[in-house]
């Protein structure tokens, strides 16, 4: 017994010299932020920016970085209030929603007097929020989809913009095996090298339901090598634009009584606002469509779909850019192009309907006022060039600043220029230039036509910048920044998408065979069993009574 | 009056730590379930998540029968493979301890590693995933836990009685089905709990193994809390009927084996 007792007086001990230290830590000038953040979703930040903190405060800051995987699991930890971080990035249904439930802090500091509580970055020469070096472009759809957003606990109606500070964006499209579309017939390679994507352009979203535009089978290898998105919205997005694509729509009319289009065909309706539209008999459509897709599937997925396509399990999957983009660079193939190498998958936007999405940083009602320049700083420092730069090239995504401002910025160009090995700035282990035989890219401006302005050859469209075109008028299916639509949030019906997604999933599976075949298996066994029994029993019995 | 409590520092208390773990991490999560199947969106009283999960409007109901369909046939097929292999695994027992070791060994490596694995063996032999490949990873993946208990069973009979039934006249078959069968039938519910309950609720292997096609109640669970907002209620009810069938299944488990007599070591 004594020796417990002065065992617990050790411990007691330790445990207040502990706290001590970890008292005398907190008196030094150090501030708290809390980030909330996708996972996989910044590049490796953490240095930088605590050397820039104490560039521009004087003091260190201690970052805790929580991710979630889904906006749904965010918007649940969220409105729940049990979670306490200071900024969040969330995309832009995520971002209404919060914004509809009143639980966003404007970050337009013109206008906010909380905001501007504190150092007032506005003024300093560091400070570029809010709209200065991002894409021109980027703001006004934005603007376009979610300029007046209604906020139903005050009423009041307000522009997306003053609460969110735009960080990533990216399309939804679809990755492809290009090899295997030319083996399959879906795109075909001309005498002089170049693509011939006619059957592709005319399936478009198709090609994801094996329907080559007409109603009929594009390709039987597409058979069981499809993937689909696991989510649900992605997915729903896809399935509306191939229904109108093949014709579906025209013959689908809008009952609703109180929609500016009663009356009229789905298919007049412009996608952007279509996508947006979850009404009932739209829902149904989409039901029977993606219930026949299930026949050409590989399998839905969420994590393994770039594995899948990288593996050649699959050849087609619905994919956001960043993650394609990810996926194309990993895709290089020595063997191929008679050996002199290619990338094996590819990227595709239909050129008649598509989806553009945004990630950008908001703080919550629930921060933290002690964090407030830590807040501001940190957005502030992820939208300037060099960070932009380091992100994209981390995460595959496109960051929502002007291009153009990171080409001009030479230490982002060149953080770039080195990631992927141009001559004149890539290095070795030892900090020498490496030889211009052994670098990817043997010019800066060859590099910044791979990554700024790159074309793809099948379709002519640039997947990192959509809003850049390439060639426009010359293309046989020129890309009109117009046709990509931006998803607003469901609201009450989506409950009903959650439904149908959920009965998709649910449907045509062969259980009952399953069931039947175990019956009928069973049975048979027990009977063959009980067969023989009897006839050896029988045996014995005239055995015995012959004896 | 109020019995006063008193903390003893004694043998017992050795268990309090656990007892804190299972009231924090096991009795409170489940109430909250339970709580939560009853919650509307707004946080007002409601019966609305149970008629939703009951009518089968997002097939609630047909993801629950294919998941009890492919766990009853998960534990059959366990049940008749892995029957023969315990008990030639008890028969064979002294001499061949080896022969034991070879069917724990697989349960060493982590299960999402051998799922993928299979997988991968899948699709080098051109195999179509789906129904069959989800079947031979459930049991590929749950026969240990059949066999485990069956073999303890088999184990402990007492060899004399089968000598007895033999001396009486009884046949090979007959020794099996009327004195070895009978004897075992504690193992064989404890094996069908162990396979069956685990069978019916997971989504891992049905997620790897047929690409996510074969969609089973783990699988809708999961949807409901962390692909959805607003719908935890009817993702709770769900939860809510699992922990249900378990209940029933334990119950069933514990009515053939009742007369065992649980014999302490202590």
């Amino acid at each position: 017994m004594k020796n417990l007792v002065r065992i617990a007086c050790l411990m007691l001990v330790f445990v207040m010299v502990c706290v001590v230290f970890v008292g005398c830590n907190q008196t030094e000038e150090t501030d708290n932020l809390v980030i909330y953040n996708w996972a996989d979703y910044i590049y490796d930040y953490e240095d930088d920016f605590k050397a820039y903190y104490r560039q521009m405060t004087g003091k260190n800051v201690e970052i805790t970085y929580v991710t979630f995987d889904t906006n749904e699991t965010m918007l649940t930890k969220i409105t729940k209030g049990d979670s306490n971080v200071d900024v969040i990035c969330p995309s832009e249904y995520a971002i209404q929603q919060l914004m509809e439930k009143d639980l966003l802090v404007p970050l337009n500091y013109a206008n906010e007097a909380e905001f501007t509580k504190g150092i007032n970055f506005v003024d300093g020469a560091n400070y570029q929020h809010n709209y200065s070096k991002l894409d021109a472009n980027v703001i006004n759809k934005i603007n376009d989809a979610f300029g007046a957003v209604t906020n139903k606990i005050t009423g009041k109606t307000e522009a997306m913009l003053d609460y969110m500070v735009p960080y990533m964006y990216g399309t939804l499209g679809i990755l492809y095996n290009r090899y295997a579309f030319i083996d399959a017939g879906i795109i075909s390679v001309n005498e002089d090298g170049s693509y011939d994507a006619t059957a592709m352009n005319q399936a478009n979203w198709g090609v994801l339901f094996n329907d080559n535009g007409k109603g009929e089978l594009l390709s039987d290898s597409l058979t069981n090598s499809i993937l689909m998105k696991d989510s649900i919205r992605d997915s729903y997005a896809a399935t509306v634009f191939y229904l109108l694509e093949s014709g579906v729509l025209d013959e689908l009319v809008v009952e609703n009584t109180s929609s500016e289009y009663y009356g009229k065909p789905y298919s007049e309706i412009p996608a952007g606002v279509l996508i947006n539209m979850v009404d009932e008999n739209l829902i149904e459509a989409c039901k029977v469509a993606l219930s026949q897709q299930k026949q050409e599937l590989f399998g839905y997925e969420v994590d393994f779909g770039k594995d899948d396509l990288l593996v050649g399990n699959a050849i087609v999957d619905l994919a956001w850019s960043g993650d394609a983009l990810y996926a194309f660079e990993e895709s290089w193939n020595d063997d191929l192009n008679d050996g002199e190498g290619d990338y094996e998958l590819a990227y595709y936007v239909p050129h008649t309907t598509g989806n553009i999405w945004f990630d950008g940083w908001v703080v919550p009602k629930g921060y933290n006022p002690k964090n407030l320049d830590a807040i501001k700083l940190f957005i502030n420092f992820m939208n300037n060039p060099y960070s932009s730069a380091a992100n994209m090239y981390a995460i595959g995504y496109t960051s929502a600043v002007d291009p153009n401002a990171i080409m001009a910025d030479q230490d982002a160009l060149g953080y770039l220029a080195e990631g992927y090995a141009v001559y004149g700035y890539a290095t070795d282990d030892d900090g020498n230039l490496l030889p211009v035989d052994k670098c990817d890219f043997a010019n800066i401006e060859e590099f910044n036509d791979y990554f700024f302005y790159m074309v793809d050859p099948v379709d002519n469209s640039n997947w990192r910048y959509p809003f850049m075109f390439a060639d426009e008028e010359n293309s046989n299916f020129p890309r009109n920044i117009n046709t990509l639509g931006v998803m607003r949030d469901f609201g009450d019906k989506n409950k009903d998408v959650v439904v149908m997604w959920n009965y998709v999933r649910s449907a045509a599976v062969s259980s009952w065979q399953l069931l039947l075949w175990t019956v009928v298996v069973v049975g048979v066994t027990i009977g063959v069993i009980a067969l023989i029994r009897v006839i050896i029993l029988k045996r014995r019995k005239n055995v015995i009574i012959n004896k | 009056m109020t019995k006063k409590f008193k903390f003893k520092f004694n043998r017992r208390a050795f268990a309090y730590p656990y007892m804190i773990f299972m009231l924090l991490f096991i009795v409170t999560p489940l109430v909250i379930v339970l709580i939560n199947a009853f919650l509307a969106d707004d946080g007002s009283f409601t019966l609305k998540n149970f008629g939703e999960f009951f009518s089968n409007s997002g097939g609630g109901m047909t993801v629950l029968g294919n998941s009890l369909v492919i766990g009853l046939v998960t534990t059959l097929i366990c049940l008749v493979i892995g029957y023969p292999v315990a008990y030639f695994l008890a028969k064979y027992h002294a001499s061949n301890k080896i022969l034991v070791l070879l069917f724990i060994l697989p349960m060493w490596v982590n299960f999402l590693i051998r799922t993928l694995s299979t997988k991968a063996i899948f699709m080098a032999l051109d195999v179509n995933l789906g129904m069959g490949t989800v079947l031979f990873g459930m049991v590929y993946n749950y026969l240990p836990y059949m066999i485990l208990p069956l073999h303890t069973t088999l184990v402990s009979i007492d060899h004399s009685y089968i000598e007895a039934a033999e001396d009486l006249g009884a046949d090979k078959f007959t020794v099996m089905t009327k004195t070895i069968f009978p004897l075992s039938l504690s193992g064989v519910a404890s094996g069908i709990t162990m396979t069956f309950i685990p069978a019916i609720s997971t989504f891992a292997i049905s997620e790897i193994l047929s690409s996510s096609k074969i969609y089973l109640f783990g699988d809708a669970i999961n949807m409901h809390f962390s692909k959805t907002t607003n719908s935890f209620g009817v993702g709770s009810v769900m939860s809510l009927v699992m922990l249900v069938l378990v209940v029933i299944t334990n119950g069933i488990a514990n009515l053939t084996s009742k007369d065992e007599e649980v014999k302490s070591v202590l």
